[in-house]
This record gives C-alpha cells, structure tokens and sequence, in this order.
C-alpha cells in the first residue's frame, strides 16, 4: 500500500513537474508573439517611410510602386505580419535593409561579441558586487560599509558612456594597460577564422598564444566598464536583503548561542537570500545583454545592441523584429532559469 | 583586500596589452562604417560604399584627382562625339586586365551600363536621365569592333554632360565574366557585388564584414598601377573620440569625420595631421511656400536671409567644420559662385518684412535632432528671433524628418544636399528643377513652381560649351540666391586627420575623390 502511494506520489509529481514545464514553455511563446506584435505595430506606426530608405531620393513613381510591392508594404498589415511568421516559422528571419544579408546571419555574427563582453561584465560584477555586498553587511553603517555604498552609488550614477571614454584615455591612452577599441588588433584581422565568435574561444582554439593575450587586452577595460554597472546593482539590492535577512529572529538566536559575525552571515543569512541572488543575477545579465549599446559603441565593439540600434535609426524592420526576438528571447529563458532555479533550490517556492 | 583584487586584475590584464602600431603595408582608417549597404557600383550610395569605389572601380572617364573638374581618358584612351550630339564613341585601352585576369571588353561597358538602369536601383537616375529605360537600353549601348565602343542617347543633353554622368561611380566598369559566373536570378551578380568587387581599380575587397570591418587588398594588375600599400583596412569605429584615441596612439593611420572637439584636441600635436577638406556638402534653410502665406512671400525670404547667423554658426559654434557658402553649388563645382552677399542684419530683415507688412511670423522648423543639425537649428532659432520671427523647433530622427518633407508636411526644414555626381546639374536639378512629374527635387518639395529655371536647367546640360555652361549657371545661382525659398547657409568640411608619417593621401570635393593608391607612410 505504501509502495503505492509513493508510485502514484512520485507519477503525480512527474505531471505535476511536466505540466509546469508545458505551462512555462507556452507562456514562452505567447509572451514571445506578443513581444513580436508589439514591435511589428511599433515599427509600423513609425513615421518612416522605409520604401524611400531603400529607393531613394529620385526613385520614380513606378520605381517607389515597385519596390513597396517587393517589400510587400502593399499589402494589409495582419498579412504582412503572417507572411513574417510563415517565414520565421521556416527559420527565415528576413533580408536587413541596411546590410543586405540575411538577418539571421546578421545575429549570428553579432550576437557572440555581444555575449562574450556580457557574460565576461556579469561575472565580473557578480564576483565583486557578492563580495561589496558580503563586506559591506558585515558591520552595517561602518566606514566599510559606507565605502562600498559609495562605490555601487558611483557605479550606478556615472554615465557608463563617459566612464568607457575615460576608461580609454587613462588606460589605453596615458598608461597603455588597454589595447584600443575594437575586439582584436589589426594584424590579427587577417588570420582569424571565426569558429565561435567568441573571441577568446577563437584566439585560443587557433594556437596562437599572441592573439589570445591581445584578445584580452582589448576585452578587459569594456568588461571592466560594463561589470560595474551590474556590481553596482548587485551590491546594492543584495545589501538590502542580506541586513533585512540579519534582522530575523534566527539570527539574533544565534548570536545569543555565540557564533560569530562571519559565521552566520556567511551559512545562515547569505544562503538564505539566494532567492534575491538568483533574480538580481538574472536581471542584471539580461540587461547587460540588451544594453551594452553605449559601451559597444565607445568601444567599437560590433555587438548586438548596435546593430540593432543603427537598424532603429534605418527603420530596418527585418533587422529590428529579428534582434527584438532574439534578445526577447534570451530575456525569457534567463527568466524561466531563474524560476527554475529558485524551484529547485527553494523548497518554500515549491 | 577588495582593492587589492581588482588592482590584481588590472596588473595582470594589463600585462597582455601590447602597444601596437599599424601594420607597416596597411593603411589603418578609423571611421564609421554602419551606413554602407552595398559595394556594388549599381546600388552602393552612401558615403562609405562611395568613397571605396573609385578604388575599386575604374570608369571610361574620371575626374582628375589634383584638378577635378578635368576629366580625363582611364578606362577609354579617346572618344569621339556623333555628329548629332546624341552618341559618343570610345577607343578602349589596351592591355587592360580587371582583378580577376579576365581582360577589359567592350561587352564589359555594355554589361556594367546596362544592369544599372536593369536593376533600377537608387544611383540609377543618374543615367536614365540620357533617355535610357530597362527595354531600350540596350539599343543605346552598341560593340563597333573589340576595341570601341558606342554609346547614344536620346535626352536633349550634351556629350560633355554625359561624359560628366559616365565619370560618376555608377558608371563603373564592371568584369561582366566575374559577376554573372556569380550571378543568381537575373541579379546580374547585384547580391554577390555587394560585399565582392569585380573592377580595374587599385584595390579589390578582401573581406567585408558588415558594421565591422571593410579590408582592401593590393590588385597588382590594375591599370593605375600597383598601390604603394598592399591592404587598406577601413574599420568601423562609431564614436568620434575613439578615433582619435586610435589616431593618437598610432592604432590608426587616418581618422575621419571627426567633431570640432576632436580637431582641437590635436592641435599643436606634431605626429598629427588634422585637415578640414570642403565637401560638397550644402546646409540650407528651406520653406514650404503653401505652408502659410507668409512663407510664400519673397520678402520673408529676403529677410530670412539677414537672419541666418551665418560667420556665428561656421566660426563660433560649429568652428571649422563649416564654411560660409550662399549659392547652390558648393565651392570646387564647375560654375560655382563663391561670393558670399548677404550677412546676419536682423534690423535689415525687420525693416524687409516691416514693408512687406508681415508681422508677428512665426514658423516650425522640422529638423534632424542630431549633430550639427539641431545645433544650427538652435542658432537660427535664437537669430531669427532678433528680428522678430518666432521659430519653433520640430526635431525628429533624420528618416523620419525626410519623410515628412518629402510629403509636404512640414513648414521649414533645415538640412543638406550632398552633389549626387560631380557635374553642376546635380544642384541645379535639385535647387532650380520643378518637372511637377513626380520627381522629389527641393524645389517640389517646397512647392516652388519655376517653369523658367527648369528652362534653364535643361538648356545648361544641353550646352556643350563650357565657358557658355558656366555662365548659364552663374546666372542662375543668382537667380536662386536672390529669390527662392531656400536660404543657403553652409558648406561643410571633412574633419579628418592623419598620421604625420603618411604622404600621397588625397581626398577631393566629392564623395568618391578618396584616392588610397598612392599614400605610403
């Protein structure tokens, strides 16, 4: 009878855990179709005219009636909205305006800079904005404190702009730690064959020691630029939680029992916010992965905020609709992640 | 110990930091490159494909690069004029080889003409303006023999007029065998020449990587002779300030479309070299005359002239990226007016406009909202108020601002006219040009009607006599300067800057006068 109850426990938990991935997964797609309804009337309702973009000022009559026809502008916009789906249905995420390649190869190309400078950011801004945060509720309103205030403050208020420009003058150009803009210096140019995109998989997995060390010369200082920001939230959202998290009763328990500062902040309050943890890490990589556009563009790093961007000022739907979906896409799924990993490390959550 | 990490990090990383100077064979240009769509001289028209063709490409007759407006024989020796102005016939040169090895015919003129007005895209109105259209065109291009060539036409336009069309980079002569064998559904090998190039030109593209990288490589067979550097390698680096850094450090060889902030930064700095080059680049007040009477009204415009700031926006806000220019063709055109009769007098213009019984004008001005636009659109914001006329500030991204115009829903617009070709018409045909048959020039677009400046226009590229085509122009600068509804205000200039060790650089009014062959450092 037991053995039953426990096979029909753990069949129910099985649906019970399949049916939260089904739920989840759907609501993956419902929420990605309206990300993309939503940009399509956005970019509808834009005031430019992007048959003009591509005809031309001196574009005739028949020429503008022609081209519009082969964009299928024409046409009304819930069949222009389906042909986009049939297309992408089939992997085709259309022809950008702008560059004249395919948009998929367009991301392709683009998306691993993008990736690299914010995977590299976030664990740059995790590693340092855990230990400000540890450090600074270690002795609340302590000069230590005060101190790691100030500097997620700072990283939160100045321009992440004109922090990569100084970044560039004092590093690459007064004290030459820094190689310049760019991911690699130019002799390398012609060499490298991309494999990963990732250039610090390329460099290393093509032998050459030189290119690998230049290929960190060029990614430390926007890493650096860009971690900030993500160390400046993460210290000051998990400062916030690990001191509300010390003001529990258990703490004060174990205080009473003796143990020490370090003891408890490190076994008993800090695994208990890994809930805060997890969020604040999520939320901060998926900005870092849709907002680097303003150091990708001080540092000529040819990234996906960029292209995306320069394709907004173009009007180059294709290109807009493709990079909306990829970076809505990556949003979603880090979210679901985190979910799921609160799920599984949180049995108050289940 | 939390300073210690990160200075750690900083020691370390910045161990594998090299300074570098630019390989010894490459010629390193810092500039962004986001604007380029196509390097296929049928399509590209932006300024970065454009600046690239005339290295790539060669056509049957270019400009020369120390004296412009001299053209002279490239890839034709000679050529010959019909006896009804309406054909002119080209002797090819001999031994000429494109980079492929594949030898210039004259199939490869008919081919590379013909899939302009084929493809029918945005440089194309450069040449159907001779007449030719998808179905005739090719009775307009005929092989007399493996040598000559001739080309006709039927528009009422002079063989010096289409010799100033075929030195354009449309014009570009093609390998007709390179592209088709690429070719994919009668594209004429278009979506292939986009990031390829089939020409006779000094350099041939070597890889180009859209929003990234644009890499030139030697082409020892051209015509022109070897380049004196193997490799160009023109890298996208969209801020301004990171260019010069790159420039500074010897990381780059020549910086271009730098701010003023930049050029004076540079200044005194002994292994720089900053340049401001005219281009043919005009920024001019325009009015939407149906817009409100008193746009329509010539004495508004009279005054609008001695409203325009004029030496404050090109000396003091904008310093040196502009210069005074008050007539439709830039400074270095065939023809152009270089005096400059009107200065900011905003008792004059009260005193025009008092006469004319206009009071209390008021106009919204749409304007791009970003640099230098909206900075002159300021300027002129506070310096037509001195004299009475309130201008309201409508600022948008530049497509949309074009739009808009292009629809006639706007009031006034400031913006700029780069020269499509470098022959005087393609300001005349935008500035004093009307046809009211759906082309957009900027005198539609103000719904300025001129059936005697459209005469005139016509008449200029009809006259083959270049003292009496000149004269033709002048007097319609004046004409235009005196009384339209555009204020000519400015002519820009190219802030670039190079390093001091490079020589042969030459750089020309136009878009397409980039000559990289030459420069060694």
């Amino acid at each position: 009878m037991a053995g039953f109850t426990a096979e029909a426990g753990s069949a129910r938990l099985f649906w019970l855990r399949g049916g939260r991935l089904l739920t989840g997964l759907l609501s993956l797609a419902v929420t990605l179709l309206g990300l993309l309804v939503f940009t399509f009337i956005l970019s509808h309702l834009s005031p430019v005219d992007p048959v003009l973009q591509i005809a031309g000022d001196h574009a005739s009559e028949s020429t503008y009636v022609q081209v519009r026809h082969e964009l299928g502008l024409d046409q009304p916009l819930p069949v222009q909205f389906w042909r986009y789906l049939v297309h992408l249905a089939h992997g085709n995420l259309g022809i950008s305006r702008l560059t004249n390649s395919p948009v998929a190869s367009d991301l392709l190309r683009t998306f691993p800079a993008t990736f690299e400078l914010a995977t590299c950011a976030m664990i740059f801004g995790a590693f340092f904005g855990i230990l400000l945060a540890l450090v600074a509720a270690w002795k609340p309103g302590s000069v230590v404190d005060n101190i790691a205030r100030m500097i997620s403050l700072l990283g939160y208020s100045v321009p992440v702009f004109w922090l990569g420009l100084l970044g560039l003058l004092l590093f690459y150009a007064v004290l030459h730690w820094s190689a310049g803009p760019g991911r690699l210096d130019d002799i390398w140019i012609y060499t490298l064959e991309p494999k990963t995109g990732l250039m610090l998989v390329d460099s290393w997995l093509s032998g050459d020691k030189e290119m690998f060390r230049n290929t960190i010369a060029h990614l430390w200082l926007p890493v650096v630029v860009l971690g900030l920001l993500a160390m400046a939230a993460i210290t000051r959202l998990l400062r916030a939680a690990l001191l509300e998290e010390s003001s529990k009763e258990y703490v004060t328990l174990a205080r009473a029992k003796g143990a020490s500062r370090g003891r408890i902040l490190l076994l008993h309050v800090f695994p208990n916010v890994r809930g805060t943890l997890i969020t604040v890490l999520v939320l901060s990589y998926t900005s870092l992965l849709e907002g680097s556009v303003l150091t990708e563009t001080v540092f000529a790093w040819p990234g996906v905020g960029r292209y995306m961007t320069t394709a907004l000022f173009a009007s180059d739907t294709p290109a807009i609709l493709g990079s909306t979906l990829l970076i809505g896409g990556c949003f979603i799924t880090l979210n679901a992640l985190a979910d799921a990993l609160t799920y599984l490390t949180d049995p108050r959550t289940r | 110990m939390k300073l210690l990490l990160p200075a750690i990090a900083v020691a370390l990383a910045s161990s594998f930091a090299a300074q570098a100077a630019t390989p010894p064979d490459t010629l390193v240009i810092a500039q962004s490159i986001d604007d380029a769509n196509s390097f296929d001289p049928a399509q590209g028209f932006e300024l970065t494909s454009v600046q690239a063709f005339t290295n790539l490409y060669q056509r049957l007759v270019q400009p020369d690069p120390k004296n412009p407006v001299d053209l002279q024989p490239t890839l034709a020796s000679s050529w010959q004029a019909g006896s009804d102005n309406r054909s002119l016939t080209f002797a090819l040169r001999d031994g000429v080889k494109f980079s492929s090895g594949n030898p210039l015919r004259p199939e490869d003129v008919i081919f590379s003409l013909g899939r302009v007005v084929k493809l029918n895209l945005d440089p194309s109105f450069i040449l159907t303006q001779l007449g030719w259209t998808k179905e005739n065109v090719d009775s307009h291009l005929k092989k007399i023999d493996d040598q000559h060539v001739q080309i006709s036409w039927t528009a009422d336009v002079s063989p010096t007029y289409v010799l100033s069309l075929l030195a354009a980079p449309v014009s570009s002569i093609v390998d007709e065998k390179s592209a088709m064998a690429n070719a994919q559904k009668n594209d004429f090998g278009n979506s292939w020449l986009i990031a390829h190039s089939a020409g006779s030109g000094p350099y041939q593209i070597r890889k180009y990587i859209p929003h990234e990288v644009l890499l030139l490589s030697a082409n020892p067979t051209s015509p022109a002779g070897a380049p004196k550097l193997k490799n160009v390698l023109i890298k996208n680096v969209p801020e301004p300030a990171a260019r010069r850094l790159l420039l500074e450090q010897g990381d780059a060889d020549i910086a271009r479309n730098l701010g003023a902030d930049q050029m004076a930064a540079l200044k005194g700095k002994t292994d720089v070299k900053p340049m401001a080059i005219p281009m043919a680049s005009l920024y001019y007040l325009q009015f939407n005359i149906d817009a409100s009477p008193a746009l329509k009204n010539p004495a508004f415009w009279e005054a609008s002239r001695y409203l325009f700031d004029y030496k404050g926006i090109a000396d003091d806000l904008l310093k040196g990226q502009f210069q005074v220019h008050q007539s439709f063709l830039p400074q270095g055109f065939l023809g152009a007016l270089n005096d400059n009769p009107y200065t900011y007098d905003p008792a004059k213009a009260k005193a025009i406009l008092a006469k004319a019984g206009l009071q209390n004008v008021s106009f919204k001005l749409s304007v791009s909202n970003q640099p230098p636009y909206l900075d002159i659109a300021q300027a002129l914001q506070a310096s037509f108020a001195r004299g009475g006329v309130k201008v309201e500030l409508i600022p948008g991204i530049s497509t949309e601002v074009a739009t808009a115009v292009k629809a006639h829903q706007y009031q006034a617009t400031l913006n700029a006219w780069g020269a499509d070709y470098f022959d005087p018409n393609t300001n005349a045909s935008a500035f004093a040009y009307n046809p009211e048959d759906g082309s957009k020039t900027l005198a539609w677009r103000s719904n300025w009607h001129i059936p005697e400046l459209n005469k005139q226009t016509l008449a200029a590229t009809a006259e083959s006599d270049k003292e009496k085509r000149i004269k033709l122009y002048e007097n319609m600068q004046r004409e235009v300067q005196k009384n339209s509804p555009y204020v000519v205000g400015l002519q820009a200039r190219n802030l670039i800057a190079l390093r001091a060790n490079l020589t042969g650089y030459i750089q020309g009014i136009n878009p397409d006068m980039v000559y990289y062959s030459q420069v060694s450092k």
